[in-house]
């Protein structure tokens, strides 16, 4: 593109964007639309409560290298992993479900996934731990709620 | 020194204008899926404005053109995991408004195929002649100027115009043309809005 035509064009943005701009408050309804759209969607989130990255080291004697992440759930049960030495291990806590109905699946950005289920009482382990981002996802009856993407 | 504070933290309470709002869009959505739950927040506040121009682009009425944002927006919260690169939220946004707000105008036509639509199709697609008063003399002519060029030169102006890297394939699908015309033909519709300029003795 030519520099006159870069600079018409230039103007001509200028213009739409002064002569007809968005109405006022377009984008807060936009805001709230998606926040609602969340909600409203089959997807719940796991919400990360608490990760022990963030926390001084465990003192608990072999809990050394593991890393513990908690996360909540909007209809009340939670989920613990802990991730040590390429295995994350697990439970679902406060879950009124059937336990044996529950699929734990670890992901990743890239498609790369391990899927377990839930002994009677609630824990599980998965064999392989990811490098990069990672999220869980946990199935029940239908319904899916996945945590956001967490740095490994 | 102080006044100069008072200045970057002003910046910052704008939103960092400096930044585009291409590269806040991808900054957010990448905090966004790093875990920052409020950074969609901050990707919807940036490209909502830009999505206006492009569905108004087609003509649509206000009310419209706002059903076609939120779909666009909903859109996006369902399918973002198909988003491999962050650097390509923005691109993705516009295009899926684009597609929007074609379909919904293939919609109106079927729905109301009345003389109304097709005179409404080629009329500039906003304001009154009263509002075009209150505009300053430069303005008021680039804007008479650009409503005198057909509709396909308008609209791919005003999409061009807010698109950071123009992606000629999907946009050529969605206007009509050839892959290879678009960057012609923009310079084609320059021109025109250059001579209509001209022959209002602007410039």
């Amino acid at each position: 593109m030519t520099d006159p035509d870069a600079a018409l064009l230039d103007e001509l943005r200028d213009m739409w964007a002064a002569h007809d701009p968005p109405p006022v408050g377009l984008a807060a309804t936009m805001v709230a639309a998606v926040a609602t759209a969340d909600l409203d969607h089959e997807w719940e989130m796991l919400v990360l409560v608490r990760d022990s990255v963030d926390q001084p080291a465990a003192p608990v004697r072999g809990l050394a290298s593991a890393r513990m992440l908690l996360f909540t759930a909007a209809e009340g049960w939670s989920l613990d992993a802990e991730l040590d030495d390429g295995q994350v291990r697990g439970q679902l806590l406060d879950f009124d479900g059937d336990m044996g109905s529950v699929e734990v699946t670890l992901e990743t950005p890239a498609g790369a996934t391990w899927t377990t289920r839930l002994d009677e009482v609630g824990f599980f382990a998965i064999r392989g731990q990811p490098t990069g981002l990672f999220r869980f996802t946990v199935r029940h009856a239908g319904t899916v709620a996945s945590s956001r993407w967490v740095e490994a | 020194m102080g006044t100069m504070v008072a200045m970057s933290e002003d910046r910052r309470a704008e939103g960092q204008p400096d930044q585009s709002p291409w590269d806040m869009a991808s900054g957010a959505f990448t905090a966004w899926r790093a875990g920052d739950a409020s950074a969609v927040d901050e990707l919807v506040a940036a490209m909502t404005p830009v999505l206006w121009h492009v569905v108004r682009a087609y003509g649509h009425d206000r009310q419209s053109a706002e059903d076609v944002i939120q779909a666009t927006w909903l859109g996006f919260v369902r399918r973002h995991e198909t988003i491999d690169d962050p650097q390509a939220v923005a691109s993705w946004l516009i295009t899926s408004a684009r597609r929007g707000a074609a379909a919904h105008a293939r919609t109106a036509r079927r729905t109301s195929p009345v003389q109304d639509e097709v005179l409404h199709a080629v009329l500039p697609d906003a304001d009154s002649a009263e509002q075009v008063a209150v505009l300053d003399d430069e303005a008021s002519r680039l804007w008479r100027a650009v409503a005198s060029v057909d509709e396909r030169c308008r609209r791919l102006l005003r999409v061009v115009a807010f698109l950071d890297r123009p992606d000629y394939r999907s946009l050529s699908r969605d206007l009509d043309m050839p892959v290879g015309s678009i960057g012609p033909t923009r310079a084609r519709c320059l021109a025109k809005v250059r001579t209509a300029l001209a022959e209002a003795g602007g410039r």
